[in-house]
């Protein structure tokens, strides 16, 4: 039981990764010259997402 | 398939090997596994900065040197310039140590073998603590404790608005700590597990062929040069893991000293 709920919570944090990559992409598309700073803001944001799915794993792992 | 069949009992046995178990003395005074290396992790980085600072020179010479410099001024001019401001020159000493700590920690731990010393709850604990009492000492010490505590709801919300947002302000300010400590803690645990799966999938994969060779016991251990090959692509991801969640407590702790200094917020 614990490893569906895991599958289901880790949608979440799989679509704000995509969201996340989805606004960097299109950032530099239009105004390739924030590229350096675009990817510093995805790198923060998607480990700021991942860390809500790894919570999931570790809660499901102890429980 | 007899490999899957042990699978999950030896798993079980991987995550019983993570919690904390005494080395020395007990677990009320004792030293475990996780505070081990973490103190031969904090040795490592005595003698890094010590010898970068013997060996400082005007022009820097030298491979060793060079990185170090780089990674300094990365947090000077990322971190402590960009986030906290005007006021870097003070808080940059307290954030160079956080991140040079906890970027040590990671590496050490991801040496096979070794274990992450910010792989226990304990330890991202303490780090969160400190970092909560330093911004809330030089929040206090910059508007008194009135102020402080008067800042955190803005300035021009009208009277029975302005208590609500005071009461959510100081219930995000208490979790600020255990994000940070949780954060860091599970990025550690939950990527030295899934290495830990992979190798055990590997060599559970490869065990027929190692007892007796033949044609068969060849085919079954064809996986685990797949399994090998995951465990290498996840172990260069933990790398990066382990640099970026580094940067992340550190840039965090500056976002937060940057709000509590911050004027008329």
């Amino acid at each position: 039981m614990g490893v569906i709920g895991y599958g289901l919570g880790v949608i979440g944090a799989g679509l704000a990764i995509g969201l996340a990559a989805f606004g960097a992409t299109s950032a530099m598309a239009r105004q390739p010259e924030v590229q350096g700073r675009a990817f510093t803001v995805f790198i923060l944001a998607s480990a700021f997402t991942e860390a809500l799915g790894l919570i999931g794993f570790v809660v499901t792992l102890i429980s | 398939m007899d490999a899957f069949s042990k699978l999950p009992e030896a798993i079980n046995e991987l995550v019983s090997e993570f919690s904390s178990a005494p080395v020395v003395g007990d677990l009320g005074a004792g030293i475990t596994q996780y505070s081990f290396w973490l103190l031969v992790s904090a040795i490592v980085l005595l003698v890094v900065v010590f010898t970068f600072v013997k060996k400082q020179t005007l022009v820097p010479k030298g491979l060793f040197v060079n990185g170090v410099e780089y990674l300094v001024e990365y947090v000077e001019n990322d971190v402590a310039k960009g986030v906290v401001g005007t006021e870097w020159r003070k808080h940059f000493p307290f954030l160079a140590t956080i991140f040079f700590f906890i970027l040590i920690n990671n590496f050490i731990g991801l040496i096979p073998g070794m274990k992450p010393g910010t792989g226990a709850i304990g330890c991202t604990a303490a780090l969160a603590l400190v970092t909560f009492i330093y911004f809330v000492y030089f929040g206090c010490k910059k508007h008194g404790v009135i102020g402080y505590l008067k800042s955190l709801a803005p300035a021009g919300v009208a009277f029975p608005m302005n208590v609500f947002v005071w009461v959510i302000e100081v219930f995000s300010l208490l979790l600020r700590p255990i994000t940070l400590a949780i954060r860091l803690f599970c990025n550690m645990f939950a990527g030295h597990i899934v290495m830990g799966s992979f190798a055990i999938m590997a060599s559970l994969f490869a065990q027929p062929l190692l007892e007796q060779v033949s044609a068969m016991n060849a085919l079954g251990a064809l996986p685990s040069l797949a399994w090998v090959a995951i465990l290498l692509i996840i172990y260069a991801v933990e790398l990066i893991v382990a640099f970026v969640q580094a940067y992340v407590f550190t840039v965090l702790a500056a976002v937060y000293i940057q709000i509590a200094e911050a004027e008329g917020h």
